[in-house]
């Protein structure tokens, strides 16, 4: 019996309030009254520090704390910019848009919590260029908030300086990361910049930077009006018993699910961390078809689960210890009625287009493992039969060869092989500049992985098969990528 | 200095040396494609990987890095006290772990995939990076099955062409043209596996603007596969049938140290070498093409004499014996004796010997190539004297007790008062003005020495053929004073003979007293004779060369 799950909105309370785009309707919602406590009642660094205690984890993907990535900040280096990521473009991921086209002040007030905060006088926004109604949007958010006083030089007569300049990206998936939002945004070809040095150290111009996404900023507002211990209160903290003694892993607040795929009401949910799948696919108005056949949890990025693993907690920590991760919250649902290689190919497809092109591994191994896969998917994959000399009594009684066969299937371990090439997925390392390269072995490895059965058929009878749930999955006890998930005993429930 | 442990060595190096410079000092190879020492680092081809053993905290223990690190981007660094490993090293890598070759391996396999293996026909074959890495780190198969993309080939400008097929995107050529020339011609088109290096062009396809600065040659060097391709040098020799002699350029003052890579029947190509207060890793066209020359089949031959006003070829004795009658019959005033700036330090010291000793003439003279352009670029610079000696011939021809180095006007006005006038040219695409042509068809007799026909040696009386850089040892003085020597690579054409060797046996002919053997002897004169050479021997010059003081 699954209890009624609620939606607790918070970054999205008020996205359905007509005209809340305008100043003066999210003025009445309380629009700015949290930026202008932070300015009255706190110093920069207790902002800071409320940001750390409060164990915000970055919502772009990487979900690192974001208190942690303010402090490596060096204070002496002027000037400083903030870079807020809105080149919202992982499949499966839309939670951003709708700030920027409902509630643009909100963003626009976490910005100046942020820049108050960090002394930073500067910040880009970068927006999908796809994006043209949010940037309508935005761009007229941000006229009338210079216009009411609330961005330009001295702000309110408080002394703060802050401006913003909008940017549009040129679409491209790989100005998502934040070096190569960087160099895209200062003029350049999109390709993501060797770290360290970090942007933090290194950034916009090669000045300190932070680069914080949309949905990360919008938290903020929520954390100075309601303080750290009404924010903590919202999901999951665990012990990180790798330390003694444990050391606390905060999984906290709200996170923006954009729920796609085979359930009744797609969409953005504003849940709780710490949920488990099939909790959320019951918010989400169920599943749309017989049973589950699979869950992607974090954008196309992130390594599937399985059935077995739909009582997966989605928060950051939970995820990582499935060998997966949380991502950017894009969470697409299959049924029985999808075929995981076709799936696997539509993804591949897109990774191969938008791989920039830089390096090496990325470059010539993304086209390469769409090619195998389309191979298979067309009916062409390679399958070996050979015969192993096994000692046993033959058909004809005597001692020797049995002639029992095994089948290889070549183009399958090629697959696994060429995708950890490019990065490896079993010791999480890529010899990539960027996390591009694990975005595309991650689905590969694990779809292949866990899917196995499903890639097999396809070789077999020379074209794509659905296979039953049961039969396609392999078993966790069988499922290497699966088992590695009960081997670190490295954070318990607190 | 930082304490460096490189594999089983323990090795010191200068702080802010990469790994690949660190290994590199002692003698261990990292095989690298987009890294340059001249160049920013991208680090790109993700061929450099290296194995960074660094203190883990919770293991109490030095384990490999999580990650392989770039060599090329790794910098080794003294470490402060308490973050020295094993309590002494400021680093510790390892550039031959199996994790490090397992990754170079993977690697390559990414490069050669759509690689069209056509090493029988390219040109870089023999001197190739993939090849050489591929047979040292590669696997022995390739598992790739799918269709190669096949990009177009392209004409980039007057010397380059891009085999587009054989790239392998280390963009080396791009970041040169980038911070070297300065002029950005090149640049990455499309995305992913479909990029492509190009000149900007229209929407048609017609090109904007070619790749025709004065230094585009150099990326055909830096290109580490056969992908940028000289096309003076195509189908021209397989690399490995050239021998190579270390020289310097003659085609201005600066004196690029260079390759020259011949063959018995010529020069085929000249590369730079590197040399840090000169010219670091680069040459400009002017210099990399103008070789030709040496090459050329209207090289002189044979001396000439004028018969009937005509040049008819004769034999060396006679030619010098009609010499000597010409100056047996004038006074040491009447003669003007010039020196080239184009000619060897070793060459002008006999000249002026010769002149100073023998025919007792203090009138000497300074010919060479005209002043051309000078070129400024952000990190190279082409002079705008076209001689590689100037400063050299110049100090040596006025060594002696006396002796007047003339040039420009001054010099055409003593010629148009001599009666004989012995010229050492070198330089024959020099135009002669009216009023030098005048100067020299005023000369009673005239005595050219030069290694092509030219307007001066159709106003000459005998033509002795004399020899290129290409032909013969010495050493050349560039304009910020350095001295540095050239080699003979292939032999004189006909019977062209050494210009020194030419002015010793004129000295002889004359009863003079002259007996050097080799080059290196004469600059043992040098070195005593001449203020500021003291040093110049040719052992001390060696291939770095030698600053005067």
């Amino acid at each position: 019996m699954i209890k009624k799950i609620e939606e607790r909105r918070i970054l999205y309370e008020h996205l359905d309030v007509p005209d809340i785009n305008t100043f003066d309707v999210f003025r009445q919602y309380d629009g700015y009254t949290r930026f202008e406590k932070a300015i009255a009642e706190y110093q920069p660094d207790d902002i800071a520090k409320m940001v750390m205690d409060s164990g915000l984890k970055g919502r772009g993907g990487a979900g690192f704390s974001t208190g942690l990535k303010w402090s490596f900040v060096p204070k002496d280096i002027k000037p400083c910019y903030l870079c807020c990521n809105a080149d919202e473009s992982e499949p499966g991921t839309f939670s951003n848009r709708y700030v920027l086209e409902k509630n643009p002040h909100l963003l626009i007030e976490g910005i100046l919590i942020c820049c108050y905060a960090m002394g930073i006088e500067t910040t880009y926004i970068y927006i999908r260029g796809e994006f043209t109604l949010g940037k309508k949007m935005l761009d007229a958010a941000i006229k009338e908030a210079y216009e009411k006083g609330y961005l330009g030089k001295d702000i309110r007569g408080t002394g703060l300086n802050v401006d913003i300049y909008s940017h549009p990206g040129a679409g491209a998936y790989i100005c998502g990361e934040e070096t190569g939002l960087i160099e895209s945004l200062e003029g350049k070809r999109g390709q993501p910049r060797n770290k360290p040095p970090f942007p933090a150290v290194e950034g916009v111009f090669m000045k300190p930077t932070v680069v914080q996404n949309v949905e990360t900023l919008c938290n903020l507002p929520f954390i100075v009006g309601n303080g750290v211990e009404w924010y903590t209160q919202m999901g999951p903290t665990y012990a990180d018993t790798r330390s003694d003694p444990p050391t606390p892993d905060p999984n906290t607040g709200t996170k923006l699910y954009c729920i796609s795929g085979d359930v009744n009401e797609p969409g953005v949910y504003e849940l709780d961390l710490g949920l488990t799948c099939t909790e959320l696919i019951e918010v989400a108005g169920g599943l749309r078809g017989e049973e589950v056949k699979a869950v992607i949890p974090g954008g196309s990025s992130a390594p599937i689960l399985t059935h077995y693993e739909l009582d997966t907690r989605l928060d950051f920590t939970s995820l990582t210890l499935a060998k997966s991760m949380l991502g950017s919250g894009g969470i697409i649902v299959m049924n029985e009625t999808r075929n995981i290689v076709d799936c696997l190919l539509n993804i591949m497809k897109f990774y191969a287009h938008e791989s920039c092109g830089q390096c090496t591994p990325c470059r010539w191994g993304t086209p390469w493992v769409r090619d195998i896969v389309q191979r298979i998917a067309d009916g062409n994959g390679r399958k070996d039969t050979i015969t192993r000399p096994k000692f046993g009594v033959a058909e004809n009684g005597r001692w020797g060869d049995t002639g029992e066969t095994e089948d290889i299937y070549e183009d399958l371990d090629l697959l696994e092989s060429v995708a950890n090439n490019i990065a490896n997925v079993d010791t999480m390392t890529w010899n990539t500049i960027c996390v591009f390269g694990i975005a595309v072995s991650w689905p590969a490895v694990s779809y292949l992985r866990k899917f196995r059965p499903e890639f097999e058929a396809a070789i077999r009878e020379g074209k794509l098969v659905t296979l039953p749930v049961a039969e396609a999955t392999v078993p966790p006890e069988e499922n290497y990528a699966y088992q590695q998930r009960f081997i670190p005993k490295e954070f318990a429930d607190l | 200095m930082a304490l460096v442990k490189l594999n089983d060595l323990e090795v010191e190096v200068e702080d802010g040396t990469n790994v690949v410079e660190a290994a590199r000092q002692h003698g261990i190879e990292v095989p690298h494609y987009c890294y340059h020492p001249g160049l920013t680092r991208p680090a790109n081809c993700r061929m450099c990987l290296v194995e960074p053993h660094v203190f883990f905290p919770p293991a109490g223990a030095i384990v490999p890095d999580r990650q392989l690190a770039t060599g090329c981007t790794t910098v080794l660094r003294t470490a402060p006290p308490d973050r020295k490993l094993d309590g002494k090293y400021d680093f510790i890598v390892y550039t031959d772990s199996p994790r490090v070759k397992k990754a170079r391996e993977d690697i390559l396999e990414f490069l050669l995939v759509h690689h069209p293996l056509d090493c029988p026909v390219c040109d870089q074959a023999g001197e190739c990076d993939l090849q050489d890495y591929s047979y040292r780190h590669g696997s022995d198969k390739s598992r790739y099955l799918e269709v190669k993309n096949v990009p177009p080939k392209k004409d980039l400008g007057p010397d380059v062409l891009l085999y587009s097929t054989r790239c392998v995107v280390c963009t080396r050529c791009i970041r040169f043209c980038d911070e070297v020339a300065g002029s950005g011609e090149l640049g990455l088109i499309n995305r992913g596996s479909h990029d492509e290096i190009d000149i900007p062009r229209s929407h048609e396809g017609t090109p904007i603007q070619l790749l025709d600065n004065k230094l585009a040659g150099n990326v055909v060097d830096i290109c580490p596969v056969g992908a940028l391709i000289s096309k003076d040098f195509l189908f021209k020799s397989r690399p490995w049938f050239m021998d190579k002699a270390n020289s310097v350029c003659s085609g201005c003052s600066v004196g690029c140290n260079i390759t020259v890579e011949y063959k018995a029947d010529g020069v085929y190509r000249l590369k730079p070498r590197f040399h840090e207060d000169i010219n670091q890793h680069w040459m400009c066209d002017d210099g990399r093409l103008g070789y030709h020359y040496v090459n050329s089949d209207d090289r002189l031959q044979l001396p000439l004499k004028r018969v009937d006003d005509e040049l008819t070829p004769t034999h060396w004795a006679d030619a010098l014996t009609v010499i000597q009658e010409q100056l047996s019959e004038v006074t040491a005033e009447d003669i003007v004796v010039i020196g080239s700036a184009q000619a060897t330090n070793e060459d002008n010291y006999v000249l002026q010997q010769f002149a100073h000793d023998v025919l007792q003439t203090t009138q000497l003279g300074l010919f060479g190539q005209l002043p051309g352009e000078a070129h400024k670029f952000p990190q190279f610079t082409i002079e705008a004297d076209k001689n590689p000696n100037t400063a050299g011939a110049r100090t040596i021809l006025g060594s002696a007790n006396g002796n007047v180095v003339l040039e420009d006007e001054a010099l055409w006005e003593k010629v148009s008062n001599a009666k004989v006038v012995y010229l050492v040219s070198g330089a024959p695409e020099r135009p002669l003005e009216d009023a030098e042509k005048a100067a020299l068809e005023s000369v009673e007799f005239l005595i050219v020495q030069d290694v092509l026909p030219s307007e001066v040696t159709q106003l000459a009386d005998v033509v002795l053929p004399g020899t290129t850089f290409a032909e013969k040892d010495g050493t050349f003085t560039n304009s910020t004073g350095w001295v540095q020597r050239i080699r003979k690579t292939i032999d004189p054409p006909g019977e062209a003979r050494v210009d020194w060797e030419i002015t010793q046996q004129l000295a002889k002919q004359l009863g003079g007293e002259m007996n050097y053997h080799f080059a290196g002897e004469i600059a043992l004169a040098i070195t005593e004779n001449v203020p500021g050479y003291a040093d110049a021997t040719h052992q001390n010059i060696g291939d770095a060369g030698i600053k005067l003081t």
